[in-house]
This record gives C-alpha cells, sequence and structure tokens, in this order.
C-alpha cells in the first residue's frame, strides 16, 4: 500500500509540480490538494494522509496556523516547504514549534538543474518521515491530545532494528567536572529536538556547548536566535574567533564547518567555508573530529535524531580519546538514522528518549 | 534555460503568473487607496511569492530576481517595518510592466530580458525597515548623472565627497551596497546614463516613457490577443455545436476555425481599408514620441527608449491569449452527464423510426420534447465553460484610470459594478481593448479638469462608473462619467470640417447621430492630437471591432452633466438570433442585431432622391433596397409594388431592405461556407433551419459595400 500524501500549496503551479514528483514514485500516492491551510485541515481528517507536504504562505489559513491545527486533530508527519529567507527561517522555526516533523527548502536552483535527484530527494524524504516516527515523536511531545494517533500503516512500519543494542547499555558513573564540553550533533527533527533538550538546562549549565544542526545558512541565525530567546542559557551562532565561554550554546552556521581550535590557553572556534565535496555544511563529524583534538577525553558527545549517518566518525574518534558519546533512541526520533548509526556501531554510553536528554544533562 | 514551446511546465505557470499578474494589478491600485490594509499586503505578497517560486521552479532568472525583490519589501511592509509611499508604488507598477514583458517574451518563446538595473537598484534601495528621506535614494543619482561616466565608483564618490545633512550612514551603507551590486551590469548592459534613470524611476510622475510603454501593452498587444486566442477555441466551440444544430454535425474543426477567424477580424482587420490595426500603428507613432514631446520637467532617460522598439519588434509574434480555459471538474460532469441523456434519447429516437409511424408519433413527440431540452441543458452547460467573469477585463482599469488621471493632473474615482458578469471567453478577450479605449477616452476627454469642476459647482474628482450586466441573451456594458459631455453642435462642425459630412445631412441630424459621429473614421474631436487618447484613429476601429463582435455601441450625453456610452454584444458568438426572410423561394438570415424594425409598405409610396429610392419614416428618409434584386439571380432590381420592409441599421446609418417574405426570428447556428464560397461578398456564412434547408446568414455592412 503506498503511502498517502497531501500536498498543500496555494499556487496551483507548485501543486501540481509536488504531485508530479511525488506520483513518480511507486511508493508514494498523493491522495488530495489542498489551495489553503482551511482546506487542509479539512482534507486531512477527511483523508487521513499518512503525510503532508505543506506550504506556508497561503490566503485563508496559513500553513503554520493549519499545522497546529492538523497536528491537533490528526496528528500526522508534515514536511514544510519553506524559502530559503530570514523570514523563511522565522516561519519555518515557527512550523516545526507547531508540529511540523521536517522542513525542505525550496530549493529553485537545484530543482531546476536537476529534477531527478531533486524528485529523488523529495521522495525520500517524504517516504522517511512517514514511515519514520515522527507520529510517535509528536505525540510524545503532545501528549495532551485526545486524538493523537500515529498514522503509520502498521503494515509499513519497519520491525524494531535487531541490529541495535536491545538493553540501553548501563550508564556509566558520572564525576563532577569529569566534561569540558558538551557536544551535539543532529539533523532531521533537530530543531525541535535541540529546543526540547536546550531549554531543560539551566542557566547556571556549566559547559560550554557546540551544537551541528544541519540547516541552510539563512536559517542558522534565525534559529540561534530563537533558541537563545526560548533558554536560560545563551545560545548564538557561532562567529569565527569566539572563545567558548561555559553556560553558552554556539550553533555552528549553515553552510560552513566549524571547528575548535586550543590556542594560548583559549578555547576558539573558527567557521571555515566547507570544502568541495563535504556533503553536509554544518558537517558533525568535522567539528566532532576538532573537538577530539582539544578535549579527546572530557567531551560529552550527543547524538540526537537525523537522517543519515553523519555524526560516527567523529563520535568514534572522542570514544576512542575517552569521551563519553549518548544517543536518541528510536521511539522518539522523528528519523532514527543518526542516532542508530552511532549505536549500531556501539558507540553509545547511554541510550536516551528525547526527553530525558535535558534532565541528564541538567544533573551535569 | 532553453525555452521549449511544448512545455507544459511553462504553460501551466503562464497561466497561473498572468492571473496572479493581473490580480497584482488591481490589489496594487487598490492599495493606494488603502495603504494599511493587511489583507491587500498579505496578498500582494503571496503574489510575488508564488510568482518567483514558479519562475525559480522554471529557472527563470530575471524574474526571480525582480520578484524576489519585490516580495521582500512587502514583507517589510505587511510587517509593519515600512509603510508604502507613492514612489514605492510606482516602482512596483513598474515591476508588474516588467513583469508583464517578461510574460509576454516567454509566451513569444523568447528569454525574458532582465528588468533594468535601475529599477532593481531602486528595489534594492527600498528594501529595508523604515521610510527613508526621498533625497536619499536621488542624490547619488543625481550625482552620477553629473559624473562624465558613472560607474559605480564615480557614482558613490561625489555623495560622499559632498554628504547631505538628511542621509543617514545606515542609509548610506544600504545605498552603497546597492550600487555595488547592480550598477555594474547596469553600465554595461543600457550605456552611460544608466544611473540617471534611477531619478525618473523613483520620481513621483510616471515618465512619458513609462506611459508610452503601458500603452503600447494596452492597446497593441491586447489587440492582437483575440485572434490567437480564438483559433484555440474551435475544438471547444464545435463541440458546444453539434447537439445544438439538430443533427448537422458535418462542421470541421478548420472550417470553424476559418469562420471565427472571419468573425473576429483576423481576416477582416485587413480589408478595412484606412483603418490601420492598432498593434502595429501604435509603437509606430509612438517611438519618435519622446524626441519630439520631451516634458521639460523630465530628467533625461535615454536608457528607456530602447524599450518601445523592443516592444515594436516583438509584438508581432506574441501569441498572446490564452488558449487554455479552466473549468470546473463538477461542470464538466454535469455535461458528461447531459451528453448522456443524448445518448438515451438518441437510442429512443432510433428505435421509434423503426416502428409503425401511427404507433411512434405519441413517443416521438415525447423523444423530441426531451431531446430539446437536453440540447438547450447541454448547449448552455458547453457555453458556460467558456464562460468567464468580465473582471477580468475590469481587472486592468483601475490602474489605467490612475495612470491617466495622474498624467493629466486631474482627479478620477473609477466605480465598476457588475464584475462577476460571465461571459464568452473570446468576448472577454475581444472587448479588453475597445473598452480600455473608451474608458481612457472618459477620463481624458469627458473629466474635466479639477479646477473647471469645482468653478462649475462639480466635486473635484470626477467619476467615471464601468458597469456590466446580463439583459437577456446579451451583455450591457455601461460607461459612465460625470465630466463635460458633448456638444452635438460642435461635433457636427467638425465632422463637417473634417469632410466626414455634408452641411445637408448635418441639418438632419440628431444629437444621437451627432455623437455617433465620433465613431466616424477620420473624426478626432481635438485640434492636437492628444498622446492619451485620440490618434484620429481609435474611435472608429473601437467601434468596427465591437460591430465585429456583433454587438452595438450608443451614446447619449448631456453638456456639463456627463456622458453614457452604452456596448451591448451576445452572449456568445457561435450561436446568434436572426430574422429569417425569404426572398424568391430562398431563405436567408439577417443577424438579428442589425434589425432595428419591421413594417409593411405599399412601396409605390415612394419618392427618388438622387436616383435612389426612399421613403419617409417619422419625417426622415430612409433609402430602400430590393433585396431579391441583389441576391436572387433573374430578379431586377427595381421594387415590387408592395412588400415588407426590413430596417437594419449600418453605422449610424437607416436603411430599408424590401424582402418578399417574412418568415421570424431564430436562433441559428452559424457554420462557414464551403472553401468555394468563402469570402463571398455580402455572407457572414450559412445555417441550416428547422426543415433542414440551407439559409445563407447576410453580412449587413458587407452587403452594402457590395451592392449598394
Amino acid at each position: 500500500m503506498p503511502i498517502r500524501v497531501l500536498v498543500v500549496d496555494d499556487s496551483g503551479f507548485f501543486r501540481r509540480r509536488v504531485k508530479e514528483m511525488l506520483s513518480s514514485d511507486a511508493r508514494l500516492e498523493v491522495v488530495g490538494e489542498a489551495a489553503n491551510g482551511a482546506e487542509a485541515i479539512e482534507m486531512a481528517a477527511r483523508l487521513k494522509p499518512h503525510a503532508i507536504t505543506m506550504d506556508i504562505e497561503m490566503p485563508v489559513m496559513d500553513g503554520i496556523t493549519a499545522t497546529r491545527r492538523i497536528m491537533q486533530a490528526n496528528p500526522c508527519p508534515i514536511l514544510m516547504f519553506s524559502s530559503l529567507t530570514t523570514d523563511g527561517a522565522k516561519a519555518t522555526l515557527d512550523a516545526l514549534d507547531a508540529g511540523a516533523v521536517d522542513y525542505l527548502p525550496k530549493r529553485f536552483e537545484d530543482i531546476s538543474k536537476n529534477r531527478d535527484e531533486a524528485t529523488r530527494a523529495l521522495c525520500d524524504r517524504v517516504y522517511t518521515l512517514s514511515r519514520g516516527h515522527a507520529g510517535a515523536a509528536v505525540q510524545g511531545r503532545r501528549p495532551a491530545t485526545p486524538a493523537a494517533r500515529v498514522s503509520t500503516p502498521a503494515a509499513t512500519r519497519p520491525a524494531p532494528r535487531a541490529a541495535a543494542p536491545m538493553a540501553r547499555p548501563s550508564a556509566a558513573p558520572l564525576r563532577r567536572g569529569q566534561f569540558k564540553l558538551l557536544a551535539i550533533g543532529t539533523s532531521t527533527g533537530g530543531p525541535v529536538a535541540l529546543q526540547e533538550v536546550l531549554t531543560k538546562l539551566p542557566a547556571s549549565f556549566s559547559l560550554p556547548i557546540v551544537m551541528v544542526q544541519h540547516m541552510p545558512g539563512s536559517f542558522t541565525p534565525a534559529f540561534a536566535a530563537r533558541l537563545n530567546q526560548l533558554c536560560a542559557i545563551t545560545v548564538k551562532e557561532a562567529e569565527d574567533g569566539d572563545t567558548l565561554q561555559p553556560g553558552t550554546a554556539y550553533l555552528a552556521p549553515g553552510g560552513k564547518q566549524m571547528l575548535l581550535e586550543s590556542r594560548g590557553g583559549r578555547q576558539i572556534l573558527k567557521v571555515l567555508e566547507p570544502e568541495a565535496g563535504q556533503t553536509y555544511k554544518p558537517c558533525v563529524d568535522i567539528t566532532f573530529n576538532s573537538v577530539a583534538k582539544v578535549y579527546p577525553s572530557q567531551t560529552l558527545a550527543v547524538i540526537l535524531t537525523g537522517m543519515g549517518a553523519d555524526g560516527r566518525e567523529g563520535s568514534r574518534t572522542l570514544k576512542q580519546g575517552g569521551s563519553q558519546i549518548w544517543s536518541q533512541d528510536e521511539a522518539s526520533c522523528v528519523v532514527y538514522g543518526m542516532p542508530a548509526a552511532v549505536a549500531e556501531a556501539g558507540l553509545s554510553d547511554r541510550v536516551l528518549a528525547l526527553n530525558e536528554v535535558g534532565p541528564a544533562l541538567a544533573q551535569l | 534555460m532553453a525555452l521549449d514551446a511544448d512545455d507544459e511546465i511553462l504553460q501551466d505557470f503562464l497561466v497561473e503568473a498572468s492571473e496572479i499578474l493581473e490580480q497584482l494589478n488591481e490589489q496594487l491600485v487598490e492599495l493606494e487607496q488603502s495603504p494599511t490594509d493587511a489583507d491587500l499586503l498579505n496578498a500582494v505578497f503571496r503574489g510575488f511569492h508564488t510568482i518567483k517560486g514558479g519562475a525559480g521552479f522554471l529557472a527563470l532568472n530575471p524574474l526571480v530576481e525582480v520578484c524576489h525583490r519585490a516580495e521582500d519589501i512587502f514583507n517589510l511592509l505587511r510587517n509593519g517595518e515600512k509603510s508604502l509611499t507613492p514612489a514605492m508604488m510606482d516602482s512596483f507598477l513598474e515591476v508588474l510592466d516588467v513583469l508583464n514583458d517578461q510574460f509576454d517574451s516567454l509566451r513569444a518563446m523568447e528569454e525574458p530580458a532582465s528588468a533594468t538595473a535601475e529599477l532593481l537598484l531602486a528595489l534594492e534601495a527600498m528594501n529595508k525597515p523604515g521610510n527613508d528621506a526621498p533625497p536619499a535614494a536621488e542624490t547619488p543619482a543625481a550625482a552620477a548623472a553629473s559624473a562624465p561616466e558613472p560607474g559605480p565608483a564615480q557614482a558613490a564618490e561625489p555623495v560622499a565627497a559632498q554628504p547631505e545633512g538628511d542621509i543617514t550612514d545606515e542609509e548610506f551603507e544600504a545605498l552603497l551596497d546597492a550600487l555595488d551590486g547592480q550598477a555594474a551590469p547596469a553600465a554595461q548592459s543600457t550605456g552611460e546614463s544608466v544611473v540617471a534613470e534611477t531619478v525618473s524611476a523613483s520620481s513621483d510622475e510616471i515618465t512619458e516613457d513609462e506611459f508610452e510603454a503601458l500603452l503600447d501593452q494596452l492597446h497593441g498587444k491586447g489587440q492582437f490577443g483575440g485572434a490567437p486566442g480564438q483559433v484555440g477555441a474551435p475544438a471547444e466551440a464545435s463541440v458546444a455545436e453539434a447537439p445544438a444544430s439538430s443533427g448537422s454535425d458535418e462542421i470541421t474543426e478548420d472550417e470553424f476555425e476559418a469562420l471565427l477567424d472571419k468573425l473576429h477580424g483576423k481576416g477582416q482587420f485587413g480589408t478595412v481599408p484606412g483603418q490601420p490595426e492598432p498593434a502595429t500603428e501604435a509603437p509606430a507613432t509612438e517611438a519618435p514620441e519622446p524626441v519630439a514631446a520631451p516634458k521639460p520637467v523630465e530628467p533625461a532617460k535615454p536608457a528607456a527608449a530602447p524599450a518601445p522598439a523592443r516592444e515594436a519588434k516583438k509584438k508581432p509574434d506574441a501569441p498572446q491569449a490564452e488558449t487554455t480555459v479552466r473549468v470546473d471538474t463538477a461542470r464538466l460532469d454535469d455535461i458528461m452527464n447531459m451528453v448522456g441523456e443524448l445518448v438515451l434519447v438518441r437510442n429512443r429516437l432510433s428505435t421509434l423510426a423503426g416502428e409503425e409511424l401511427e404507433q411512434a408519433k405519441e413517443e416521438m413527440t415525447k423523444a423530441v420534447a426531451n431531446l430539446d431540452v437536453v440540447t438547450g441543458d447541454l448547449q448552455m452547460a458547453v457555453m458556460k465553460t467558456r464562460m468567464q467573469p468580465i473582471k477580468k477585463v475590469f481587472g486592468r482599469f483601475p490602474r489605467v484610470v490612475r495612470d491617466l488621471a495622474r498624467s493629466l493632473a486631474k482627479e478620477v474615482a473609477l466605480e465598476m459594478v457588475g464584475e462577476d458578469t460571465d461571459l464568452d471567453k473570446n468576448l472577454v478577450e475581444a472587448l479588453a481593448d475597445p473598452l480600455v479605449h473608451l474608458v481612457r477616452n472618459s477620463v481624458d476627454h469627458g473629466i474635466e479638469m479639477p479646477d473647471v469642476r469645482e468653478s462649475l459647482g462639480k466635486p473635484r474628482q470626477g467619476t467615471v462608473r464601468l458597469a456590466a450586466q446580463q439583459e437577456g441573451d446579451h451583455i450591457l456594458l455601461t460607461i459612465e462619467d460625470d465630466g463635460a459631455g458633448m456638444d452635438p453642435e460642435k461635433l457636427k462642425k467638425i465632422a463637417i470640417k473634417k469632410g466626414v459630412l455634408d452641411e445637408e445631412s448635418a441639418s438632419r441630424m440628431d444629437d444621437r447621430e451627432a455623437f455617433m459621429l465620433i465613431f466616424a473614421p477620420g473624426f478626432s474631436t481635438k485640434e492636437e492630437i492628444s498622446d492619451i487618447s485620440g490618434r484620429g484613429v481609435g474611435m472608429d476601429v473601437v467601434k468596427t471591432r465591437i460591430a465585429q463582435l456583433n454587438g452595438s455601441v450608443e451614446i447619449d450625453s448631456e453638456m456639463g452633466k456627463g456622458t453614457l456610452l452604452s456596448i451591448k454584444v451576445p452572449l456568445t458568438l457561435a450561436i446568434m438570433p436572426t430574422l429569417m426572410v425569404k426572398l424568391g423561394e430562398q431563405t436567408f438570415a439577417l443577424p438579428l442585431v442589425n434589425v432595428n424594425e419591421i413594417f409593411h409598405l405599399d412601396l409605390t409610396d415612394t419618392n427618388v432622391v438622387d436616383g435612389q429610392r426612399v421613403v419617409i419614416v417619422r419625417e426622415k428618409p430612409l433609402p430602400l433596397f430590393y433585396l431579391s434584386g441583389w441576391l436572387v439571380s433573374g430578379v431586377s432590381t427595381e421594387l415590387p409594388s408592395e412588400g415588407h420592409v426590413v430596417v437594419v441599421h449600418v453605422g449610424t446609418q437607416q436603411i430599408g431592405f424590401v424582402v418578399d417574405q417574412l418568415i421570424g426570428q431564430e436562433e441559428v447556428v452559424i457554420k462557414p461556407l464551403g472553401a468555394l464560397l468563402h469570402g463571398t461578398q455580402g455572407m457572414a456564412g450559412a445555417t441550416i433551419t428547422g426543415d433542414g434547408k440551407i439559409a445563407l446568414i447576410l453580412d449587413v455592412p458587407s452587403l452594402m459595400k457590395a451592392y449598394a
């Protein structure tokens, strides 16, 4: 049974394009098209789609409001289409806050240059999200919603990964002062996850934090600003030359690479232009590897939800140096990819549900 | 990106984007009245956003760059970080013009040109929160204009050397950024005086060039639009006909196409002498104007000159009108249902045809009654698929009136009523240009200058009221102004002076006929040719176009009170109400729109004036012609002693046709004449009458030309 997708966009032109792209994938079936948020709510209730692609700017009702309402009434993984502007970033973050599981930048150049690849990327994303744990993750975040249910068809739901260590590794006893740095890497579902984790940290949190979230460059400033507003600790987008301060979180700028260096007893962040051939900008592995040179054994690395396996190699290096690695558990992940990669490689010291991560960190 | 004519995606984009553009046109003018309307600001923002999105998808970067900037500014506006100024409004309207040109290029399968660098620059300068003092925008530009070779560096330096008090550092920074980013390509593409253009772009007045460009778009291109649109239509139209023509389904698409061409002027236009087609005429006369009539207050604007030229070049081959119609699927389902009904009736009838007549008679009557209902419904349903609200045409008027009023320094309010009135798609397209011309005329000639109005005790602001409503099988469009009205005596004098009219006819003419003189070829009420409405041609072309649509125009005017123009057009062009007459043994159909009245006459009671038989009707002489003499072989043109007279009008003139027998009114489906007879003078086509015979449909104006 194919994944039933609802396409929401006020432009008929875009609806047709998205539909064409999704329909090219046999795993997906577009069951409805809505031209505004109000229609989307109605169709979500009527058609019970397994996934929704949602535009933000629409007449009658915008995509953010619609997302919030749909997540209350008929929760289902929603993929936002967002424009790569500062305001687009704000709106996207609002949408994620409203319950959307992920976003896809409308990267026009990419689409027009390589339509096949863009199509595949879109289809894969929709497919993964619809099968993943988005529903569960969402449910976890909104336990009060009575109608909440996972819309993923049971038949297509993957069997629990056998390879993953079933039993949670017993947590190694933590010593106060054991860590000098907290490093977090995440991708799909990360904005919401980071918010969940960081807002649990008290203002007195003593470690500096470096964070890598896969995100386009136009989004990271807005994301950092938003986190800063919501969190007790200070959050900023990393700038080249920043000196690490305790209780401050540094978000790797999108489209760049962030490295940590030790210079004259100070720990300084370097922000570099990406080199050709680097898939992720920013890249968790690159940041973690640089961290491993500065604090080989005094880093606590946390891998949160995300597609792919970025962070595994960096975590391996840190682990070899004696640092600790935590990873998010499968049930609470929007996409159990990056945490799975770490866990399956046997690197994970603790596997935690998303809502356990923040409190655990706060105890450090 | 290589443009591909068959690219469905591109066509899809154009359809949607053109609609949005039309809405934007309306919304922007509305916005000028209520610049803080949040819904409107949002809607405009979304409009640009959506066009940008689609253009981006198709890698149409020239569209993206201009939409992107406009979108950003509207984002500031809707977030209340900036407020709308008239200068900004001008830039936005210019953006719409640019987009319009770009869409035209795309339709013509050409690479769209980028917006002028100065426009992009002006937009860039606006894209920051808060409202900048106007000098900030103008100073560097003015400075640059005086520099011998304004490149980015020179443009910036003079300003830096003599900083103005009212330019803040921040604004200046922004400007510098803007200049750095934009001026370099500008200098390459448009030559030295590019930066000088910024002044005119951001100045309050719309420049003449801009205005001309607008005119071109409105007149020339739009007018051209009718034909290709109609060519695209025959497939749908012939579907409409087949069931309606009571069984005759021999019409081929080619024939129908040919007929439509004929009806809508593709062919006819060429044959009307002395009436140059506006599309080709407009750019030709307009291009030299910036030189001929420069307004001294306007800054130099050489960069804009290539624009009209470019338009002139691309206009002739631009396939304009949309060739697709959007139809609600529910409506299609209805049609499918009715076709199903039709099949059932057909089956019933063919069964009955095999039975004994006596038994079948009653059943047959039932089936035929059923057939009648189904065809009627089907005809309406299919016609409705081609219906579009006249809003599509009306939508452009706020902008037209606004720009025109501004350039004439008049104050004009536009009221529109009945925008949702539906009419045939072809008509909507074909009416656009005549209406624009008439509305412009009302604003230009009708409405007085504000001071004059005040001295007459009228409100300073004039009102033009545009209304549409359905009246039976016709659409009535009215354009009403509360301006100066028309002086019939003055009109007559001018007509005599221009040789359009002789003194004698003038003295016999009543006021209404005198008003109609403005539609006479070669008549223009202004002594000087105004670049706004009258170029000596125009009104007569308007009249011709409306006549081609089987429509009519009437004028009512009162001195000092205003003028009312009424245009009547049929709902559709494929089916025409006619008066059936008999000449000898043959049946002919006269389009009812031409027919005024019918009376029976003792034809001995006629006079001969200048060798022409006339009869006096209500104290007015009516020339009489014996149609049988013209159309039936072997009959002399001498009038019979008694007969029926059908009074028809051709333009302002009334004539009487003597016919042998009157049959009555009938709605006929127009069929083109076969290839052999195609183009026969005086014949608009043929139709099949209720008794299965063929009747020729007469084309009164061309009949008069051929025989009288």
